[in-house]
């Protein structure tokens, strides 16, 4: 039957409202998950992307046996038990070592997974530097033009910057751009696979410049990790864009009459209305003057009329005077 | 000494804000991102090692200035949070987490207010209680609808039982208008999720739904006695329960009926055969394999 929830105290009626459809989302929240076996490397890495992306992320200490890639449900139910929509899922087997697999969902259905291998990496306590604040939005950089070409880094590109771009703000403090991630899509291998995706991850020190802007210098912080790239799934058509689909309230409405022109210049077009030709101010003449209407007039058409028409017959006079005046 | 000389040795203490690029950066500001698609050093990357560090290091930097300067272009203001630059609306598409919220559907009184043109008007929260002098909040606790304990003194119609509690009727008639609400506001929310599935476009089915699956559930419930419901008391207007009793085909048979029925088999697998139909209902066969 239709069994509709139906919240017992408002704690929880407000709890099921922050998970409902809303037209502007929350900021995505990730879950972090160790799959039943796993390695050293693979557990370092979740432990600092995490560590990256706390405040918005939930973290599973217990293994699950969870192979994303073949089973999507236990996925699924995570996300929905959660609510989030992003999601790390750390695995080791001999075939795929070191595997880490980065992914979201939409409507708590698995949406695109990129696997990711990891060949090297340095944590954040190897660096051992100070360290960013959390919830922090960072910097992100994507260096290597395979990033516009192979499909695959292209949705890793995507997911990275969905990943990590956290809470769309309008508004952002220049003191509280603290980190780069910086990533790089390295060159080809012999056989035309993906080359090795190095990220990497540094702190920003703002330097005197002399000028407004300041000098940059950068501090590596940690996780650096260099990536192989495994297996990807991709969304499908219609899912896709049922995600990316914007809502009425947040398109943009299109401004009428107002233009841009090469350099930036704002163009606007008026419209003035019609003109009244009645009251258009023409040459005075002395002949066009409203005469008063009075008995010694002569004339006895107007003399015969009221005022009202006497004056409706003054403005005739006065129009065929204008097209005259124009001939 | 010319003041762009002081200038220039002024400038000469820092390092530059400036980077050179074959090809410009683009940005995202609204996700703070910048996308560079100049060549890489690939000889550095190929050969492993150190250099790497280095060379992804200076490269970051570059692009990280020049994103910097990027946001510093943008209108900047003081707050009491601290300085604060304007960022863009982000370009690049990234996928919503859930789907857009759908208009929620009306219930029958919007409906009807909607029909009538009754708008809604804004109502102060407490009236004047001419009584007591007093102001009281319109609903809720001590609020001025409240008729349970007043007025204490009820006056009687000619038509009504002066032995008759009435203070325990008035209270018996507010729950019921209590309930009668419940109800009504129930059946909203049923109307609502089913006009939320893929049948119900109306939602004036809904009721006809409920119907329909509590005889189902009636139905399995007689069924499930030993008697199989034979000897259940009746309920008004119940529908009567088709019964399953399956016939089966005599086991010995006209040779030629049987012979008709075998070619008439055969005939359609081999017709969907040559069609390319799938003829088997293969959730059907699976449970019957798993079962032996």
């Amino acid at each position: 039957m239709l069994r509709v929830t139906k919240p017992r105290n408002a704690r929880s009626k407000r709890a099921m409202k922050e998970r409902e459809a809303k037209v502007v989302e929350n900021p995505k929240t990730a879950i972090f998950i160790r799959g039943s076996q796993t390695s050293q490397a693979v557990l370092d890495a979740m432990r600092d992307l995490y560590s990256l992306k706390r405040a918005n992320a939930v973290n599973f200490n217990k293994k699950n046996a969870i192979h994303p890639f073949d089973d999507e449900t236990t996925l699924e139910f995570f996300s929905r038990k959660n609510d989030t929509s992003l999601f790390a899922v750390a695995l080791h087997s001999k075939k795929r070592p070191n595997n880490l697999i980065l992914g979201r969902t939409f409507d708590h259905q698995v949406l695109d997974m990129i696997e990711l291998g990891i060949e090297k990496i340095k944590t954040i306590k190897e660096f051992g530097t100070r360290t960013c604040g959390v919830g922090i939005k960072p910097l992100m950089i994507f260096n290597g033009e395979a990033f516009g070409q192979n499909e695959d880094l292209e949705k890793l590109k995507n997911v990275l910057l969905d990943f990590f771009h956290g809470e769309t703000s309008e508004k952002i403090s220049l003191e509280g751009l603290e980190y780069v991630i910086s990533v790089t899509a390295g060159p080809q291998e012999a056989n035309g696979n993906v080359g090795k995706i190095y990220f990497r991850t540094y702190l920003v020190n703002k330097k005197k410049s002399g000028v407004r802007q300041p000098r940059i210098e950068l501090e590596e912080m940690g996780p650096s990790i260099d990536f192989a790239l495994r297996r990807t799934r991709h969304a499908s058509d219609e899912m896709w864009k049922q995600a990316t689909r914007v809502p009425k309230e947040l398109r943009v409405k299109k401004v009428k009459n107002i233009s841009y022109d090469g350099m930036g210049d704002k163009m606007g077009r008026i419209h003035l209305g019609r003109q009244d030709l009645d009251k258009i101010q023409t040459r005075k003449v002395k002949a066009l003057k409203n005469k008063r209407p009075s008995e010694d007039d002569g004339d006895d058409q107007f003399g015969s009329a009221s005022q009202g028409s006497s004056k409706a017959a003054n403005r005739k006079k006065l129009k065929e005077a204008i097209t005259i005046d124009n001939v | 000494m010319d003041v762009s000389q002081v200038l220039e040795e002024h400038k000469k203490k820092f390092k530059s804000v400036q980077v050179e690029k074959v090809i410009p950066l683009e940005f995202d500001l609204g996700l703070l991102a910048a996308f560079d698609v100049n060549m890489l050093d690939e000889e550095v990357l190929r050969k492993g090692g150190n250099n790497v560090n280095e060379y992804l290091k200076s490269i970051s930097r570059d692009n990280a200035q020049l994103l910097m300067n990027q946001i510093m272009e943008q209108p900047i203001e003081a707050t009491e949070e601290g300085v604060m630059a304007q960022l863009p609306v982000p370009e690049t598409v990234l996928p919503r987490e859930k789907p857009i919220p759908k208009e929620k559907p009306m219930t029958r009184w919007e409906k009807f207010a909607k029909l009538k043109g009754i708008k809604k008007q804004k109502q102060s929260r407490m009236v004047y209680d001419e009584e007591t002098g007093e102001y009281r909040p319109r609903w809720g606790y001590k609020g001025a609808n409240n008729t349970d304990q007043e007025p204490w003194l009820i006056e009687l119609g000619g038509n009504d039982d002066p032995m008759e509690d009435q203070y325990a009727k008035r209270r018996e008639e507010k729950k019921d208008r209590v309930a009668k609400n419940q109800r009504r506001q129930q059946r909203n929310v049923e109307e609502a999720a089913y006009k939320s599935t893929k049948k119900g476009q109306t939602g004036d089915d809904a009721r006809n739904l409920r119907k329909q699956e509590l005889q189902k559930k009636l139905a399995q419930s007689k069924f499930s006695t030993a008697s199989m419901g034979k000897f259940d008391d009746k309920m008004k207007g119940e529908p009567k329960i088709k019964s399953g009793k399956r016939k089966h085909d005599p086991t010995v048979m006209d040779a030629k009926e049987e012979k008709m029925r075998s070619k008439d088999l055969l005939n359609r697998v081999n017709r969907a055969s040559e069609a390319g139909k799938n003829i088997v209902n293969t959730r059907k066969a699976q449970k019957t394999l798993k079962k032996d």
